[in-house]
């Protein structure tokens, strides 16, 4: 048994899936790099007031005409988004991200050769895709902090921007934490389904191994290897969140 | 000279008219109750007077000085209105404390925070200055008799507590108006004795407030001056022993009774 772990198989595996590894953790750091701030905007942007007939509305109005008036395109635009890409599978908005732009554009793919395109186009799909389920979280997080606490800071004389980063932000975070924390778990493991455009990520390169990749075939226990490095990631990341929660439980 | 003069303030939500010809003045020093009936349009004229809410007619005037009017656009622009704010000090029925700060922190942090805009252009001396803000912290703390909670957070203090510290974060801004609404009504009938005894000796000391209250006694005791309202409009007002005890109108007797019966 001990002999296998010395085995030049063995080693030659473990340096295949450090390398794909590699290429999963990149994805994900990128990934949520990317969606955290990008989810905010989005949030925002759905709860945006904005209403640029707003001036025409009017008492006493039929509410046809009250809805027409008081629409507000931003929130609608970023609602209408978050519908689109929660209401759809992520694997397709990769396809569809990566395959169609050189289908249609007369100069073909826009995507660089080779492995970095590939990541590119992955890291896109995903910032948009992660992106949506953040502000969501976010938007609940957000309207969750009781409008009290905001009418408490006006009352002592607070800014706009004072009430946010001092009262609101904190509580948001700790109410967010659980959510995200799932989410970004999830993370973790949906990077696999770039694999569906050949990135090369952990699966991809225990999945080699069956095929045949540096010089050996038919192997399956790479494969089931690669579920390894996901629990020990994972379980860091649990650890990390437990953390956080527990540093933020002194208040309520 | 009175502190506070509120003219003709008029506020419609919708086609719901909520406040109507509301006019009234306050010495500096004085205790104002304010008693009626739920939806009577109590909470919403506090809300006013601390810009919370904007009215849609009449003028509230500080120490003679017009710092609102509905009809001149000069006095309504938002720039100025986190300074006129300044002059109300506002208490919530359910406290909303920042549950993320102490006691002392929840006293102190809008201090720290105007200290911090002063200093932004001149450094120095900014360490005085915090331990100045903290011992002010301290003392308004020490003046509810929470010199023994000041390090606590919010959900480990009692609603008693709690809303004492509400009170000595109000008061750190010195407002020249302090305005509470139903200060006592989130609270368990055990806990309310501590918060009103608070009050009262804020009047003793001619703080200018406005109580929106519902316990009678109390309002005749503390206050100089009562004001009943009713459907958004004053139905009375006059010294608290005459308008409690014998009340000129009819609605007035009306609502007073009931809280005669219990
Ligand atoms: N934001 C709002 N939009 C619409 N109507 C409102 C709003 N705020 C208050 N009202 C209405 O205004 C009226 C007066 O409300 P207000 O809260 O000022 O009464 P109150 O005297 O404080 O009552 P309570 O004793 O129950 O606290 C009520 O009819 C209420 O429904
Ligand atoms: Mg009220």
């Amino acid at each position: 048994m001990l002999s296998f772990f010395s085995s030049d198989v063995f080693r030659t595996v473990v340096g295949a899936l450090n390398t794909g590894f590699l290429q999963t953790l990149r994805l994900f750091a990128v990934t949520l790099a990317g969606a955290i701030p990008l989810g905010l905007l989005i949030s925002f942007g759905s709860m945006s007031r904005w209403a640029p007939l707003g001036f025409l509305c009017a008492e006493g109005q039929h509410p046809v005409l009250r809805a027409i008036w008081g629409f507000r395109p931003v929130s609608a635009l970023c609602r209408l988004l978050v519908w689109v890409i929660r209401g759809t599978p992520l694997m397709l908005q990769l396809i569809i991200i990566f395959f169609i732009p050189g289908m249609i554009l007369d100069s073909g793919s826009p995507w660089p050769g080779g492995e970095s395109g590939r990541f590119l186009a992955a890291a896109i799909a995903f910032i948009l895709n992660y992106a949506c389920y953040f502000s969501e979280i976010y938007r609940g997080g957000i309207q969750s902090v009781p409008l009290g606490q905001q009418e408490a800071g006006l009352v002592l004389g607070m800014t706009r921007s004072q009430i946010f980063f001092k009262v609101t932000l904190l509580q948001m975070v700790k109410r967010i934490i659980p959510p995200m924390s799932n989410e970004i778990i999830t993370l973790v493991k949906d990077t696999s389904i770039a694999r569906i455009i050949s990135l090369q990520e952990v699966i991809w390169a225990g999945y080699a191994f069956m095929k045949g990749s540096h010089g050996y075939s038919g192997l399956w226990w790479p494969l089931l290897f690669t579920g390894i490095y996901y629990l020990i990631f994972n379980g860091a990341l649990t650890l990390f969140f437990g953390w956080v929660e527990r540093r933020l439980d002194y208040f309520r | 000279m009175p502190i506070l003069d509120v003219h003709n303030i008029e506020k419609h939500f919708g086609a719901t008219r909520v406040l109507d010809d509301i006019s009234f003045s306050l010495e500096a020093g004085q205790a104002l109750a304010i008693i009626g009936s739920s939806g009577s349009g109590k909470t919403t004229l506090l809300r006013c007077l601390n810009f919370l809410e904007k009215p849609n007619g009449g003028t509230i005037a500080v120490r003679d000085k017009v710092i609102f009017d509905a009809a001149d656009p000069a006095t309504q622009r938002p720039a100025d209105i986190r300074e006129k704010r300044l002059h109300f000090g506002l208490v919530f029925q359910n406290f909303n404390l920042f549950p993320q700060y102490t006691a002392l922190q929840n006293v102190t942090l809008s201090l720290h925070l105007r200290d911090k805009e002063d200093a932004a252009g001149r450094r120095a001396g900014k360490d005085r200055h915090k331990a100045a803000i903290d011992q002010r912290g301290l003392e308004l703390l020490a003046q509810m008799g929470l010199s023994d909670r000041a390090g606590h957070y919010p959900h480990q203090l009692s609603g008693g507590q709690q809303q004492r510290v509400a009170i000595a974060r109000a008061l750190a801004l010195q407002p020249d108006v302090l305005c509470f609404d139903e200060p006592t009504s989130a609270l368990d009938p055990e806990l309310t004795g501590e918060v009103l005894k608070v009050i009262r000796g804020l009047a003793q000391q001619h703080t200018t407030m406005i109580i929106v209250t519902h316990e009678m006694a109390f309002a005749r005791d503390v206050a100089d001056q009562v004001i009943f309202m009713d459907g958004g409009v004053i139905v009375e007002q006059g010294p608290a022993q005459q308008v409690i005890e014998h009340p000129a109108q009819e609605r007035t007797r009306q609502f007073l009774s009931r809280y005669a019966e219990n």
